[in-house]
């Protein structure tokens, strides 16, 4: 039976980023795009407790404590980006982010 | 600090207290309160000085001259002028003492004629009164003016000198809201600054050459240079004064003519006599005060006080301004038909009468001429003032007539003082009045140096003693009322006035001996010197004797014509009345004249005279007409007298006798005398003043104006073009750098840069599409083709593609 190894998180991680990006780019709803973010975050987190684990030894936590803080700052982005989304539906009556380049010059 | 003093200095400074309290609370004190005010501070003042005149009257010379000698040890330290120390004193002789009480006198009298008088005139201006500003004017000239008279310094006399100037233009311009009384006060101060010039550039030079501003140490410095040919006088000592070399005697005569130019602005003198007619813009109570009785005097007093630092040349000049004067302004006088402006001008001549006195070396008639003419003018003028209040301010004498009837007490005051300027009395014996005594000891004077001088030039040849040869040789000390005359004549057995010995006592005969060993020195000087006093040329004798006839004949007409005769003008007659409180004035002052005619004033001034007379130069000799024998300092030859007498002795007679022939009926037969071929030029020529304002009108005025033409031009055509040329110069730079190197290199410079960056921004916003997503893509398509070149680089590839075979 197949061994999970490092490698086996990298990829869960890649193809969860990759998901993420492509959320970001093909999503025109602004809380799709959101949430693409939010798997791409996820995805580094997955990086950096798989490189924990098998890097630095059972004893370290420090890759633990990197993911949380990742996961509070991401909490402090939603809650901004949530805001700036209701913002932007109040001025274009849209989260169509297509629509942002109103703002341009 | 004796009594005198202090009383002479409380005396002044009264009146500055008074001065103070009105600048402050005249606005309060109202209409006749501030009036009666200063009375009382001039009646305070007037006691004080006549308690100084009276015990010092009765003082023996000795003592006055110990007081004197006091009164410089009593001089106040004040400060340095450079390394010289200016003391602050008062000049205690018989002459400040005579002069104080004048003032004082006069002043106050004139102060209660003003009460009167201001009440009948407005002293509004825009519904603000002066009233009281014109008692405070008053304060502050009786102030400056005793203050002038007690300077011991010429520092201090200057400056109350300009004070006095400074009232008299206030007071002239009282009514300052009309244009001629406002121009009259600037013209009066602008000619004085011009003799004002002068005195400062004597001043100047008394302070170089001298060493010091004191009045008598200046003298005595003077007396001592010129001894010992040192400083002033030192030999081969020369300044350059605009490439003209001058040194010794011609310097220390431009000092002389310097501190008189003072004199002349001051005592208007010809050429700066202009300003006194104006001066009648004012009030005429101010025209009594100051510009006929104490001002005006006051130039008299200087070339007193100074007397001793002039030399014979500055002495002639002293003479011949004096004697140019006297004649031409009487001449005016008699063609004048505003009643002020013939006093105005009768009171020139006067002064005129005073500096050619002074010129001749007759010190002390001079100022006793000074004494007389200050009671008997302010008088006229109080008595003119009353006419032109009583005649609803009517002043052309053509209109009057006939005022006897309505305003006795002004007329008989009035024509005392006619009597007294035209030298009234009783020819060889007296009793006369006012310039009886005094003009015609001026005219004998003068006669005395133009016909017998020098003096007994015989008898001395031929006397034997030696104080005779010096007193020959040195022929220009001949003081005869001075101390050594009577040594001298004592010693040549001389027929000389006893009287004259006696009042100068032994201690005056000691001095006088002391003094000719002093001579004795100076004597090599004059004998050889190139300044021998010869006798005057003979018209400066024969100008002032004529004038002594028409100065009667004008005084009588203005007299006649105002008083007597027929009323010319109804209406101006019929409001013809008297006011008490101005002819109460009017009759003080006329007791005055009979007062200082007669007692005090004539010996207390020979007897100041034998010390401010004591100069190494100029002559002064005494004459003494008419033989009244209650005056002391008598002249030597009483020939002189004699020989005056059938000169000049019936001049008033002759005098009134013409003007009444003509102006008894009227004035038909002046205007017809006036109207005749040959007197018709002259009448219009004297009517426009000689001409003389209108020479200072076209020269200095025009001249003034043509001047500033000429710059004017010169500015429009030179200095404007060369500004205009510059500025083509300037705009022609300004369109080159402007367009060529601003516009095009500047301006290309930086609108380059502005453009590239624009471009560059043009170019880099392209990719900026505000697209979030086409970000994400770039960013996410960005770093996968990183990664791609960092494991191509590391040779990872391979190992990848090996991994995902497995």
């Amino acid at each position: 039976m197949l061994e999970i190894g490092l490698n086996h998180y990298l990829v869960l991680a890649a193809i969860i980023f990759c998901a993420g990006v492509f959320s970001m780019v093909s999503k025109r709803n602004a809380i799709g795009v959101l949430i693409g973010v939010e798997l791409v975050l996820n995805a580094v987190n997955i990086n950096f407790v798989a490189f924990g684990k098998y890097s630095g030894g059972n004893t370290s936590i420090d890759a633990q404590v990197i993911a949380l803080f990742v996961i509070v700052l991401a909490a402090a982005e939603a809650a901004v980006a949530v805001a700036i989304c209701t913002n932007y539906y109040r001025n274009l009556n849209t989260i169509d982010i297509d629509r942002g380049d109103a703002v341009s010059g | 600090m004796s009594w005198y003093e202090q009383f002479l200095v409380a005396g002044t400074v009264v009146p500055l207290i008074g001065f103070a309290f009105l600048v402050f609370f005249g606005h309060r004190l109202g209409k006749p309160l501030s009036g009666w005010f200063t009375v009382l501070v001039m009646g305070t003042s007037c006691v004080l000085a006549t308690c100084v005149l009276f015990s010092w009257h009765g003082l023996s010379p000795a003592d006055r001259a110990e007081l004197t000698a006091a009164a410089v040890s009593n001089q106040f330290y004040w400060a340095d002028m450079g390394s010289v120390p200016i003391k602050i004193g008062v000049k205690l002789d018989s002459l400040t003492v005579i002069m104080f009480f004048m003032v004082t006198f006069i002043a106050t009298w004139i102060f209660v004629f003003s009460v009167g008088y201001m009440a009948g005139h407005s002293d509004e201006i825009d519904g603000q009164s002066k009233y009281h500003r014109f008692f405070t004017y008053l304060c502050m000239f009786a102030f400056s003016m005793l203050g002038l008279v007690i300077s011991s310094n010429l520092l201090f006399l200057f400056i109350f000198w300009e004070l006095v100037g400074l009232c008299s233009y206030l007071l002239i311009g009282f009514y300052f809201d009309k244009k001629f009384a406002s121009n009259a006060a600037m013209k009066a101060f602008i000619t004085n600054r011009v003799g004002d010039f002068g005195f400062l550039f004597g001043l100047m030079m008394v302070f170089f050459f001298l060493g010091t501003l004191d009045l008598d140490q200046a003298a005595a410095n003077f007396r001592q240079q010129y001894a010992s040919s040192t400083g002033l006088f030192a030999i081969g000592y020369s300044i350059d004064l605009f490439g003209w070399q001058v040194s010794g005697m011609t310097l220390a005569t431009l000092m002389g003519v310097g501190l008189f130019c003072g004199a002349m602005g001051k005592s208007a003198q010809f050429p700066l006599h202009v300003w006194l007619p104006d001066a009648m813009a004012g009030p005429t109570p101010v025209s009594a005060l100051i510009h006929a009785a104490t001002m005006v005097a006051a130039g008299v007093y200087l070339v007193a006080r100074i007397f001793r630092l002039l030399t014979p040349d500055a002495q002639m000049v002293v003479a011949v301004i004096g004697c140019i004067t006297l004649t031409m302004t009487a001449l005016i006088a008699i063609v004048q038909t505003d009643i002020k402006k013939v006093l105005a001008y009768s009171t020139l001549s006067q002064l005129g009468y005073m500096i050619f006195g002074l010129g001749v070396g007759a010190w002390t008639a001079a100022l006793f001429h000074l004494m007389t003419h200050a009671f008997f003018k302010a008088m006229m003028f109080l008595g003119s003032g009353q006419v032109i209040e009583g005649c609803h301010h009517e002043q052309e004498i053509t209109k009057m007539g006939g005022l006897h009837k309505k305003m006795p007490v002004t007329c008989w005051t009035f024509f005392i003082g006619v009597l007294a300027i035209a030298g009234t009395g009783i020819p060889w014996t007296g009793p006369g009045i006012g310039g009886f005594y005094s003009k015609d000891e001026i005219l004998a004077a003068a006669l005395m140096r133009t016909d017998h001088w020098p003096p007994e030039a015989e008898h001395h040849a031929k006397a034997a003693p030696s104080d005779e040869e010096l007193e020959s040789g040195l022929s220009y000390r001949l003081a005869s009322d001075s101390p050594e005359h009577g040594a001298t004549d004592t010693s040549a057995g001389h027929d000389s006035q006893p009287k004259s010995e006696q009042a100068h006592g032994p201690s005056e005969l000691d001095h006088a001996a002391a003094h000719h060993v002093d001579q004795a020195a100076l004597v090599a000087r004059a004998t050889d010197s190139e300044h021998p006093t010869s006798p005057l040329p003979k018209w400066l004798f024969w100008f002032p004797i004529a004038i002594a006839y028409v100065t009667p004949f004008y005084m009588m007409r203005l007299w006649w014509l105002t008083f007597m005769g027929k009323p010319r003008d109804q209406h101006v007659y019929d409001h013809a009345h008297e006011s008490k409180l101005m002819y109460v004035p009017l009759v003080a002052l006329a007791v005055g004249t009979f007062f200082c005619s007669y007692w005090v004033f004539r010996p207390l001034l020979a007897d100041a005279a034998s010390a401010a007379t004591d100069a190494t130069m100029v002559v002064a000799i005494d004459g003494h007409a008419h033989d009244a024998d209650h005056a002391v300092g008598l002249m030597l030859h009483h020939d002189v007298h004699r020989d005056l007498v059938p000169i000049v002795g019936f001049a008033f007679l002759i005098g009134f006798g013409v003007a009444w022939a003509i102006y008894r009926n009227g004035l038909e037969l002046a205007t017809r005398i006036s109207s005749m071929p040959g007197i018709a030029f002259m009448h219009r020529a004297l009517r426009e003043r000689l001409y003389i304002d209108q020479v200072y009108d076209f020269v200095l005025v025009m001249g003034c104006r043509g001047f500033s033409r000429l710059c004017s031009v010169f500015d429009a055509w030179v200095v404007d073009m060369v500004a205009l040329l510059c500025a083509a110069l300037v705009r022609r730079i300004a369109a080159f750098s402007g367009w060529v190197l601003d516009a095009r290199g500047v301006d290309g410079v930086v609108n380059g840069v502005a453009s590239l960056t624009k471009y560059a921004g043009n170019a880099v916003r392209q990719p900026q599409t505000g697209r979030v997503r086409n970000y994400v893509l770039f960013a996410a398509g960005s770093a996968a083709v990183v990664l791609l070149l960092i494991l191509a680089g590391s040779g990872a590839w391979s190992a990848v593609v090996g991994w995902i075979g497995l």
